[in-house]
């Protein structure tokens, strides 16, 4: 039996389905990310396993109890909210101490652990401010450290680094994953941020309009989309409708260019068949024993260390992403151009 | 002069009339207020008053209706306002309206109703003195209603009630935990502004106190303008005291908090 499942799980408001069919099993200490777009039904998922929403039919178990009806104050879960939460009228240590408080422990032991939760965040200097002293990412780390203190069984995070900047988030994203590590505690972590949970995530859980599209490891999920919308939600990848020459062999035709597909997708649809292929597969020039095309450069753009370029096949289009080293020699926009993939790096969905 | 000059002089202008409408009767009442003595400007109107018994049992009286009514208002108005804002938004707006009906219905209406629905049988609220304090507090609390509640509702609407309140389960509170750890410290300027002004409106109340035949300070007031000159100047200068210092403690302990958060409006 799973440390976390998921049963059927499946809620509706006003008549509207939030989430339908939800099925999972998480292990202890696992860390799953629930991915997807606004309205995917992922924060109503976890707000079930925290309690705040009632399923319409489905089951919720954690460590082999039937928590689907169980009060949110008795389910031994923390929660991390996107606002922070922190309780204004407390200081630092009082919110992080405020699980044991309300259980009933005495001040010492509330008082040692308060201690551990601080050095773990590094924030022992912070025991008696307020948080309207604190800035975002210092008020974040606290209320992880709140949710931990009284040591919950399984940790909820919904989008917590949405409200911070890019660089702060990055070291707070570092900063969770340690510390979950560390703690080895289940954790289920809400995201739209693909990165967040690509580099996060122990198996990801792409949802979308209430379903699971895919579940799976970040490179399982990156590499091998079962669906068009999980390819094209996670990652950039080029969608392009193909004529199928042959199933067997995964043997397709764009134009007048013959190309051979490493394999099928999971839920690969026949009725509008395209080749799917990441930007980072493709290069510039031929290459035996590749797929080569050939293409008018549309546009190039500089992102940095990556150049993007977006080249017209017919009436497709492909980008490409190429790294910008020295070596790199630039087509012009509006010159013919040949390109390359591995048929292994490319799939039909 | 250029155009903001003007506007700001012609701003002046309305404040210093205000201020003398407001100020020179109340300056008027004060001077007269110090002219018991023929000849001498004293405080013998206020002796007077302040060593009055009957004045001591008025103010001893209406402090003691204060404070229970500021006590029932806040165990009634918190948490009922605050289930408002977690679980029944749609309701705050006839809840609001609700709240309103106070201004709306005469206080002379309101103590009449009382009388005539309490005051015979099963209910004989009005047979003993202790037992007419009980409609005198009733009436207390519909007249603060508008008050405090909207220093209460003012009050959750600057705090995010849903989530404090889930954060606050998801640690193992129970919902007394919330309210009474996590809710109410943060309405502490809202209840005490709401405190404040239900003080000063019982303090100065007199119509309730006045039909109810309660010894409060409102009637007190009244009773002593009927035969006394200079004393119920002293009254007037002293209950315009209490007010000032309610609102005085408003602002002193909302300081840094936003004018909604104290008065309410």
């Amino acid at each position: 039996m799973a440390f976390l499942e998921f049963s059927h799980l499946h809620k509706e408001f006003s008549g509207s389905i939030a989430v339908q069919e939800f099925n999972l099993d998480v292990e202890q200490g696992e860390f799953i990310s629930f991915l997807g777009p606004s309205g995917c039904g992922k924060t109503t998922t976890l707000r079930m396993v925290a309690g705040f929403e009632l399923p319409s039919s489905g089951r919720v178990t954690l460590a082999g109890r039937d928590m689907t009806y169980v009060p949110p104050n008795k389910r031994n879960v923390g929660m991390v909210f996107q606002s922070y939460a922190l309780f204004p009228n407390m200081t630092v240590a009082e919110n992080i101490g405020y699980g044991l408080k309300v259980a009933g422990k005495p001040k010492t032991k509330i008082k040692h652990r308060v201690d551990e939760m601080l050095a773990l965040i590094h924030m022992e200097n912070f025991y008696g401010r307020y948080p309207g002293m604190l800035s975002g990412g210092q008020q974040q780390r606290v209320a992880l450290a709140r949710a931990l203190a009284f040591q919950p069984q399984a940790l909820l995070l919904d989008e917590p680094l949405s409200a911070l900047d890019a660089k702060i988030r990055l070291e707070l994203r570092m900063e969770i994953r340690r510390i979950q590590q560390q703690l080895g505690i289940t954790t289920i972590y809400v995201t739209h941020d693909q990165e967040e949970a690509l580099s996060l995530s122990d198996r990801i859980v792409v949802m979308s309009q209430g379903r699971i599209e895919q579940i799976g490891t970040p490179y399982e999920i990156y590499k091998t989309p079962s669906t068009e919308f999980v390819a094209s939600f996670v990652g950039q990848l080029n969608l392009v409708p193909v004529k199928i020459l042959d199933m067997e062999a995964k043997q397709g035709q764009l134009g007048e260019h013959i190309f051979q597909a490493g394999r099928l997708a999971e839920k690969f649809s026949p009725e509008s068949p395209c080749l799917a292929v990441r930007p980072e597969e493709i290069n510039l020039g031929h290459q035996d024993g590749h797929n080569n095309l050939q293409g008018k450069v549309e546009s190039i753009h500089y992102l940095g260390s990556i150049v993007r370029i977006r080249v017209e096949v017919g009436e497709a289009h492909f980008l490409m992403d190429l790294f910008n080293d020295h070596k790199l020699i630039m087509p012009k926009v509006g010159e013919n151009c040949n390109f390359n993939f591995p048929a292994e790096a490319c799939w039909l969905i | 002069m250029n155009h903001k000059t003007r506007t700001s002089l012609w701003a002046w202008l309305w404040v210093i009339i205000g201020a003398l409408y407001f100020f020179v009767p109340m300056y008027g009442t004060f001077d007269f207020s110090l002219r018991m003595i023929k000849g001498q400007i004293s405080l013998e109107a206020y002796r007077v008053i302040i060593g009055d018994p009957l004045f001591q049992e008025a103010i001893v009286f209406s402090l003691e209706m204060a404070v229970i009514t500021i006590l029932i208002s806040v165990i009634l108005f918190v948490p009922t306002t605050y289930w408002i804002h977690l679980r029944l938004p749609k309701l705050r707006p006839v809840v609001e309206l609700i709240t309103l009906l106070p201004f709306i219905v005469p206080t002379i209406v309101l103590v009449f109703g009382l009388i005539r629905t309490y005051g015979g049988p099963p209910f004989s609220l009005t047979n003993t003195g202790e037992t007419t304090n009980i409609l005198l507090v009733g009436g207390y609390l519909v007249l603060s209603m508008p008050y405090m509640y909207r220093a209460i509702d003012v009050g959750l609407r600057s705090i995010d009630v849903r989530v404090l309140t889930e954060a606050s389960l998801s640690l193992g509170s129970s919902w007394w935990d919330v309210i009474l750890r996590v809710i109410v410290p943060n309405l502490r300027v809202a209840i005490l502004s709401g405190a404040l002004i239900t003080f000063a409106t019982v303090m100065g109340e007199l119509v309730l106190a006045d039909f109810l035949v309660r010894p409060a300070l409102g009637p007190y007031m009244v009773e002593i303008g009927k035969d006394r000159v200079f004393e119920p100047a002293a009254l007037t200068i002293f209950s315009f005291a209490i007010n000032w210092a309610a609102m005085g403690l408003i602002a002193f302990f909302a300081r840094g908090g936003t004018a909604q958060q104290i008065t309410g409006r």
